[in-house]
């Protein structure tokens, strides 16, 4: 060999030996070490002779290179985004052992707005939702301070920018937390745009333009969705916002307008009624669809009283930008025909949410889509109708879009991979919870999904109206404080659904989701004593079935 | 301040590659890893040589100079000719405490630094690191230039940062010579850092 390859060869070994193991190997021990020369007796020392003599190397940014050679890939699995679920399936795909890559990029929304690695949840989503809520139900325990004697004088106003600036410096920690445990568990992070080639192939590109090739045995897609414009209102996408945008804006939103009814909607109206916003929710039909009807219609009632303005049955038309910088929304009563318009400093658009598969090229390698949603038709293992590709989170068909079933997917697909497991993911018995002021957790069936599918005379509905402790001496109005618990009617009474709206409704709704997941009966709830004081503990009182047209509403103690 | 320069010696590839490497024995902690020990080592011997280079003018500027009449206006022109500023761009060097432009500026200030240098990693979005930087800005002055302080923002200096092994901040390094000889995660009061950098300068 000459000098140059000689040289080349050296710098090639050295560079695939350091980026398959990371930069922090010479951190561990000596058991390391000789996993390491294990490593070095499985690389073909043909392929490294062959790659520097040619001098192509997948490890220089840059050079485009379609390197297999021997039917080795660069990667045993490469994943596509590094959100909750993209960065749980990579991390435990290298746990085990495999050469894991993870692509992660953020298309700037329409407005501009980018953010880090983690994804829609740890950027805009359930971080920095719950962080305003927080703050927002702070507010309101300030009021309620004063009936318990605390000394708040004056009138009490909130400051967006300090909010803004302490919960997106949050999320920046977040992001680089998620650095540092990537490098820690040495996955290989590429801050690219992939898209697919062929089956075994992604075309990664960096925001100024230079390309990269990868190949993989597996390749997992975990894009996610992006929130939806509304394609039919002018001035849509030029004037309004959406969930992408409002946790980063630096200034405050002002008179805004909440196109929408599902749980985004609600949720961000919420909190901005809170921190004392003049806030609207534009909804089309009805609101949470999908979630027990009931349970929807306390919800939208407390933040009525809250202060929320509602446009039933409302439908916008167009949104102008008036001289002032305001915006003008004209938009159509439904049920009257009118048309109506006032003007608001933001309009949020929380329509839907569309998955992000443009970008990857899927319809040529004949992964198949759903029709109507756009979302990845996926199997029960996560994979598609391509052989060794493989797509979960909220980009999977007919998958919840929630942040835990994304990262247990995530997991579970990284041990099948790695041929440790054949486990499969369960999505039933998944609980949730709407953060709105007056929070909404719940676990298995609606109402109306248990009366269809087991009929209205074999089920049985237990309910309380009950009032939480915190709120009478704050004279709090309770009336939406209200929990239901679905059973079958005969035989063991197993229960099928638990609904419950409250303070910390996430918090309480948990407990009984593993009582759930382990199929407790209506006897279970009984036999289990309660917590006193609590409002939890109201769950396992409950007693007055909607069948007997009883009074639900709990006294005394 | 004043600066004493003097010629360097010729530089002995052996001893840097022996001091460099890693091998049975040595601490293999004062390098996060091989591969910044073998940028290191390619970085040293760049700059080195290159420094050697522009070293040349000013020693035999001074040379000539001081041979000159004891006139004012010579040994301004001497003092001038010696002065760092002057001729030579140096004039970053005289900074105590500075903000880590790009890996190239990382290089030149810290990993050639004549000083100890503390490295300070932060980030803003971290609210100790905004307590914990006047107070190393403080320890940093009471030394009087004897150690230099270099700032790195994690986000915008994320390979680097990665690179020394840095996972929470604030994460401070103590350079001496190219080599990482201590460091501190977290928050430390005034004496406690007063005590730091003393041993870092050797005192």
């Amino acid at each position: 060999m000459t000098a140059e390859i000689k040289l080349i060869f050296f710098r090639q070994l050295f560079e695939h030996h350091r980026d398959r193991r990371g930069p922090s190997f010479h951190n561990n021990n000596m058991a390391a070490l000789c996993r390491g020369r294990h490593r070095w007796k499985s690389v073909k020392w043909t392929r490294l002779i062959t790659r520097s003599v040619t001098g192509n190397s997948v490890l220089c940014a840059g050079v485009n290179n379609k390197a297999f050679i021997d039917g080795k890939y660069d990667y045993d699995v490469v994943v596509i985004g590094g959100g909750s679920g993209g960065l749980a399936c990579s991390k435990e795909a290298a746990q085990l052992g495999l050469n894991v890559a993870v692509l992660d990029y953020v298309e700037p929304s329409a407005k501009g707005t980018k953010w880090g690695l983690g994804g829609t949840c740890v950027n805009v989503g359930c971080i920095p939702k719950k962080l305003m809520h927080q703050a927002a139900l702070l507010g309101t325990a300030i009021k309620d301070a004063r009936k318990y004697g605390w000394q708040i004088s004056g009138p009490i106003s909130h400051d967006w920018a300090t909010m803004a600036d302490a919960v997106q410096n949050h999320v920046r920690s977040l992001n680089w937390g998620h650095r540092v445990q990537l490098q820690d568990k040495k996955v290989k992070y590429l801050n690219m745009k992939g898209s697919l080639v062929d089956e075994h192939t992604i075309k990664a590109l960096t925001k100024a333009g230079k390309e990269m090739t990868l190949t993989a045995k597996n390749i997992v897609i975990a894009t996610g969705g992006r929130p939806k414009f509304p394609t039919n209102i002018p001035g849509a996408m030029e004037h309004g916002i959406t969930s992408d945008d409002i946790f980063w804006l630096k200034e405050s939103p002002g008179k805004t307008l909440v196109v929408g009814a599902s749980y985004v909607a609600l949720e961000c109206a919420g909190f901005l009624t809170g921190i004392g916003l003049d806030t609207t929710v534009m909804v089309r039909s009805i609101a949470l669809r999908g979630f027990d009807q009931q349970m929807a219609e306390l919800v939208t009632d407390y933040m009525e009283s809250y202060g929320t303005k509602f446009a039933w049955k409302c439908i916008p038309k167009r949104v102008e930008k008036l001289p002032s910088g305001a915006l003008q929304v004209i938009w159509i009563d439904v049920m009257t025909g009118n048309e109506h318009k006032d003007t608001y400093d933001t309009v949020l658009w929380a329509v839907g949410r569309a998955p992000e598969t443009k970008a990857l090229g899927l319809n040529k390698l004949g992964v198949q889509l759903d029709k109507k949603t756009g979302k990845i038709i996926v199997g029960v293992d996560e994979s598609t109708t391509v052989p060794n590709i493989y797509a979960f989170g909220d980009i999977g068909q007919g998958r919840p879009e929630l942040t835990p079933t994304a990262i247990k997917a995530g997991k579970l697909l990284a041990r099948r991979l790695a041929g440790r497991s054949t486990a499969l993911m369960n999505y039933d018995n998944v609980p949730t919870t709407v953060f709105t002021p007056l929070e909404y957790g719940c676990v298995g069936l609606s109402e109306e999904e248990a009366e269809s599918r087991h009929g209205k005379d074999n089920i049985e509905v237990f309910h309380a109206f009950y009032k939480p402790l915190e709120f009478t001496v704050a004279e709090r109005d309770a009336s939406q404080c209200y929990l239901k618990v679905i059973c079958e009617r005969d035989g063991v009474q197993k229960i099928l659904g638990l609904h419950f709206t409250g303070s910390n409704a996430g918090e309480v709704t948990q407990g009984f989701a593993m009582g759930f997941q382990c199929g407790a009966t209506y006897s279970h709830l009984l036999e289990t004593v309660g917590i006193h004081p609590t409002t939890a503990e109201e769950l396992v009182k409950v007693n007055i079935t909607k069948r007997s047209g009883l009074d639900a509403t709990v006294t005394g103690c | 301040m004043r600066w004493r320069w003097s010629p360097r010696q010729p530089i002995n590839a052996a001893k840097l590659h022996r001091k460099y490497s890693s091998g049975p024995g040595d601490q293999v902690h004062r390098y996060p890893d091989r591969k910044m020990a073998h940028r290191l080592l390619a970085r040293r011997i760049w700059t080195l040589s290159s420094k050697e280079i522009r070293r040349l003018p000013v020693s035999s500027a001074a040379i000539a100079s001081s041979s000159l009449s004891t006139s004012l206006q010579s040994s301004t022109a001497r003092v001038s000719l010696l002065s760092p500023s002057h001729a030579v761009p140096h004039a970053p060097h005289r900074q105590v405490s500075f903000n880590v432009q790009d890996n190239e500026d990382f290089t030149e200030r810290v990993v050639n630094s004549q000083l100890p240098v503390l490295i300070d990693f932060h980030a803003q979005w971290c609210g100790p690191c905004k307590i914990l930087g006047p107070r190393l800005e403080k320890a940093v002055a009471k030394q009087k230039g004897r150690v230099a302080m270099a700032k790195v923002d994690i986000d915008d200096h994320t390979d680097l940062a990665i690179e020394y092994g840095v996972s929470a901040v604030p994460t401070v390094l103590a350079m001496r010579g190219g080599d990482v000889v201590d460091h501190f995660v977290g928050i430390k009061d005034d004496d406690e850092l007063d005590s730091f950098v003393s041993k870092v300068i050797g005192q």
